[in-house]
């Protein structure tokens, strides 16, 4: 039997945000209107459960557009499978922020 | 406004990140830093083009958020110490949360002029030598018990006793502080060898030539308390040498005294010192205290450690008076402590088995450090809980003025033996739910067999160390083939089941 993680309401949320394609910290603040001071931990916490994975951008990229590397963050497999779970939990989550598919439908 | 912006400018959140950074852990600390200024890169940029007016301020918030960032970092990074040391049931914390209570209950004591006074040693100099006498069977009353007829008798007939005797009455009278102002005062109506006797030094009332005529007449030396001194008085350093009607009577003030000098019954805001042919005019039957300096050679009967004196009536039965010297009063609140721990020492297996459970030879693996510390966390228990208990006693019994001093040594008795007893019920009952190598709790217990099999298989609760070195049973029924808790240690070809970073963190603490 599947142990379903327990993910509080704002945990959900910013799970939410990154599969919705916000995967930078900032963008994450934005589009959840939390300050920095709980989505940066959100995000630590969510990644040391492994629950989203973070990744340095390339250099050329960054080079490129004259700014310095960001780091960004995208779910794992347990984070999809754990988001689907929350999404029982917290019905208007996806209501809340739409994923990339439901927008482009 | 120019100071504001100065707050809200890049260098300043440049700066703000980077003082976060000093809380993030060392190893992390360089991409910490890295991902916070490219974000703040990105936060003035956006803001920047999109010109907001309050844009600056909310780039300052963006960058303090760092500090709550960094401090999560911190405290769940697996080698942070801080996370070691309080982590839930671990040793050191148990024995920190037991410093924070000692250290708390022994401020509030200082804090509190009663159980200040009760910690303190007696501030009369010669204390053994000092007596108080009251009535047989009430040496702890806080109201007078001695006739002044006795005091008087004994000044002349009790010198082979006593170098000296002096008799205090506290009294509530009115004084007229000036003209147009009075106020009601507790006072001691005392002999005028009462402060020789407590070698307080009183200074004798000098006065100069200038001294207004008026101010020669009197016919008792008034001594204020520091307290009435300064509320009646404003702390005024020329009140000494003025003449204030005190019972009709007129009182000269020769000096102010500090609380701390009086611990004998009574609350006095001042003393009245009168001589001998004043005193004799009150009535003889009216009480008071009664205070002797013993001689060294002095025949007072003792019985048990307590001096008494028997005093022979003129109907030919005898008077008994209990002689209780200041240093013994003062040592009461510490003989109460060693009494009661050593009480509870007592009654302590009444309460709870005294075996900390059964321990096998670990094969010597453990090393001799390991099995010390185990003894060692128990001492400082021990260490941590007895003062604990003490200064909250104290603050308890002592603390509120209201009661009396037999009172507040009745509650103290009780609060310290029971609290004693529970504390080390406690103390054992904790040490056998540790585990002996890393001295964590014992976590997830679990039942095993069943109760209507008791007398055919083992029944009862099993608990794991989280660490994974060992299993702790307890008989649900102590039997005579399993009559208290074992340990079972665990191998190391169990380690795989643990945590790797708790089994090192755990070794560590």
């Amino acid at each position: 039997m599947a142990i379903e993680p327990k993910l509080s309401h704002t945990a959900a949320m910013i799970l939410q945000t990154i599969h919705a394609g916000q995967i930078y910290g900032f963008s994450l603040m934005e589009a959840t209107g939390l300050p920095s001071g709980t989505v940066y931990p959100a995000m630590r916490r969510l990644e040391r459960d492994g629950l989203i994975v973070s990744k340095w951008e390339q250099q050329s990229i960054a080079d490129a557009e004259q700014r310095p590397l960001r780091k960004y963050y995208k779910l794992t497999r347990t984070g999809v499978t754990t988001l689907e779970a929350m999404h029982k939990r917290y019905p208007l989550l996806e209501r809340l922020i739409p994923s990339r598919e439901v927008k482009n439908a | 406004m120019k100071m504001r912006l100065l707050l809200h400018s890049l260098p300043v959140s440049r700066f703000i990140i980077r003082c976060a950074a000093l809380l993030a852990p060392a190893r992390e600390r360089a991409e910490w830093l890295a991902e916070w200024q490219a974000e703040l890169w990105h936060v003035c940029h956006s803001y920047h083009a999109r010109s907001c007016f309050h844009g600056n301020a909310e780039v300052t918030d963006f960058c303090l958020g760092a500090f709550q960032d960094a401090f999560w970092l911190r405290w769940n990074n697996p080698r942070s110490i801080p996370r070691r040391v309080f982590r839930t049931g671990s040793p050191s914390r148990c024995a920190f949360s037991l410093a924070v209570w000692t250290a708390a209950s022994l401020l509030i004591c200082f804090c509190l002029p009663g159980a200040r006074r009760a910690i303190r040693p007696s501030p009369y100099r010669h204390a053994d030598d000092l007596v108080m006498i009251s009535s047989g069977g009430y040496s702890g009353a806080q109201s007078p018990t001695i006739r002044l007829r006795d005091y008087q008798s004994w000044r002349t007939s009790a010198q082979h006793l006593f170098t000296g005797v002096a008799f205090y009455q506290p009294i509530r009278k009115r004084v007229h502080i000036t003209r147009h102002q009075f106020a009601e005062l507790s006072i001691g109506r005392a002999s005028d060898n009462l402060f020789q006797l407590l070698n307080l030094p009183v200074p004798l009332p000098v006065l100069s030539d200038a001294t207004d005529q008026s101010n020669r007449e009197y016919t008792a030396r008034l001594i204020l308390s520091q307290a009435a001194w300064r509320s009646l008085w404003g702390g005024d350093p020329g009140v000494v040498g003025r003449v204030v009607r005190v019972a009709g009577q007129r009182a000269l003030i020769v000096g102010v005294v500090s609380k701390s000098s009086w611990q004998l019954p009574g609350h006095m805001d001042a003393w009245m010192l009168e001589d001998e042919q004043h005193l004799d005019a009150l009535p003889s039957s009216s009480r008071g205290f009664v205070l002797a300096h013993t001689r060294t050679s002095g025949s007072l009967a003792r019985l048990d450690g307590w001096r008494y004196m028997t005093v022979r009536r003129e109907d030919g039965a005898n008077d008994r008076f209990d002689c209780i010297s200041l240093a013994q009063r003062a040592q009461m609140p510490s003989s109460i402590f060693l009494f009661t721990l050593i009480l509870a020492f007592l009654s302590l297996p009444a309460t709870t088995p005294l075996p900390l459970g059964e321990y096998p030879r670990h094969s010597g693996r453990l090393p001799r450090a390991t099995r010390a510390r185990r003894w060692i966390f128990l001492s400082i228990k021990f260490a941590l809980v007895v003062p604990l208990v003490h200064f909250t006693s104290l603050d308890v019994a002592y603390g509120v003025q209201a009661v009396s001093f037999t009172t507040a040594q009745c509650i103290q008795l009780a609060i310290s033996f029971f609290g004693f007893l529970f504390a080390l019920r406690w103390i054992l009952q904790d040490q056998r739910k540790r585990c002996p190598v890393c001295l964590r709790l014992l976590s997830n217990p679990a039942r095993v067999g069943q109760a209507s099999q008791n007398f055919l298989a083992w029944n009862g609760t099993e608990l794991i160390c989280a660490g994974g070195h060992g299993l702790l049973h307890i008989p649900e029924l102590p039997t005579s083939w399993f009559s208290t808790q074992r340990w079972l240690y665990l191998d190391p070809s169990w380690s795989g089941l643990f945590s790797d970073a708790y089994i090192a963190s755990a070794s560590l603490v």
